[in-house]
């Protein structure tokens, strides 16, 4: 088999190599990268945290998902008294649901501040968070943000264009829903409560969490019956699909 | 730490760290290095370096162990991004910063810090 990586690849010719091509990877050392290793490697060189710490925190940071989130918004949509509790004390509520926000320093993440506000959804009011200076998250409770969040066609248009920038989501609001842009600051996050959609009545915790998924918590999805995180891609047949004809007649046996 | 070439308008004392520059940081403050550069040079589209998870733990870790506890890391990193390092963005200035924070506050000496970035760059670029 031919090896068709790009320039930035590499080939494995021991296993006969794989052709889809690599993604492009930056082939240069940098100072930073020099000096991120330089500290780290001092700081375990001198016993202020071994290799295993290191790699402890590595993992707990990267094993972070918006499940918690979706928890917390369903436990609010079943639990009045719950409710009001994310907003009078939104960090005690997140306890509720298994996240300590203080986790694992005691202090917080190294860039999550300990100051959550919880955004509530109306039929008339609908919010969507953003950081326009990088990237702050509501990460104990949400995971990692997606890569289009900290994006600048995303961090810069949803504060000018927040309408528009929905609508390339897919999400068209009509234009008596009030649309309020939440905008992160280093030391606050912020996380949306959705409004709970019908056709739900009856449901477990268990079953609306399920539809509480990442987007609905930023703002630029509504949650709905059957639309889960991991369930089918909506894939649409073609109203006017092309048929190839199959082989060529002379060329039939 | 090198206070030699502290500018006239500048603040050396912050309330959480010497705001004074370090030579050998100055030395490294390089915009062409930074992943905002770095990424479209190179066609990536991950918008942060490879080693912003390491350096997050790394601060995690010294918060946990005592060393430097991350809410006064905090402080200071948000005191030397308005002052020493205002005009390089994220996350080197967090890298920046926190090599700042660690000598200024005697973790490390600048020289073992220098010595140790030579080691670390002889062996990445053996290579």
């Amino acid at each position: 088999m031919a090896n068709t990586h790009n320039p930035g690849g590499h080939a494995h010719p021991e296993d006969g190599g794989h052709d889809h091509p690599a993604a492009p990877m930056v082939d240069e050392i940098s100072d930073f990268e020099i000096l991120e290793l330089a500290v780290r490697e001092l700081a375990i060189e001198k016993g202020l945290f071994t290799a295993e710490d290191h790699r402890a925190f590595s993992e707990w940071n990267d094993a972070r998902s918006p499940a918690a989130g979706s928890r917390m918004v369903a436990k609010a949509w079943t639990d009045p008294a719950y409710k009001a509790r994310v907003f009078a004390d939104p960090l005690a509520a997140s306890k509720e649901v298994g996240v300590d926000w203080s986790e694992p320093s005691g202090f917080g993440t190294t860039s999550d501040y300990m100051h959550l506000t919880v955004l509530e959804d109306t039929p008339a009011l609908h919010h969507v968070i953003v950081c326009t200076l990088c990237s702050c998250y509501p990460r104990p409770l949400l995971g990692h943000s997606p890569y289009w969040y900290r994006a600048p066609n995303y961090r810069r248009r949803i504060v000018r264009w927040p309408r528009e920038v929905l609508a390339e989501f897919g999400l068209i609001l009509p234009p008596e829903v009030e649309v309020r842009v939440e905008d992160s600051n280093a030391k606050s996050r912020f996380m949306v409560l959705p409004v709970r959609p019908e056709g739900t009545d009856g449901w477990t915790e268990e079953q609306l969490a399920e539809i509480v998924t990442r987007d609905t918590m930023i703002g630029i999805a509504l949650p709905k019956p059957g639309r889960t995180s991991d369930g089918p891609r909506p894939i649409h047949k073609a109203s006017r699909p092309v048929h190839s004809g199959g082989r060529p007649r002379e060329a039939a046996p | 730490m090198s206070g030699s070439n502290v500018g006239i308008q500048e603040q050396p004392e912050g309330h959480y760290v010497d705001l004074r520059r370090i030579e050998l940081l100055e030395s490294l403050r390089n915009e062409d290095q930074t992943w905002s550069k770095l990424a479209p040079r190179w066609c990536v589209t991950n918008p942060d370096p490879p080693w912003q998870v390491c350096l997050d733990a790394t601060c995690d870790a010294l918060s946990a162990g005592g060393a430097l506890d991350s809410l006064e890391r905090r402080h200071a990193e948000d005191e030397l991004g308005e002052t020493v390092y205002s005009e390089i963005p994220n996350p080197e200035r967090q890298l920046l910063a926190l090599a700042h924070i660690m000598v200024s506050r005697g973790l490390l000496t600048e020289e073992e810090l220098a010595r140790q970035i030579r080691t670390v760059r002889a062996r990445l670029e053996a290579v």
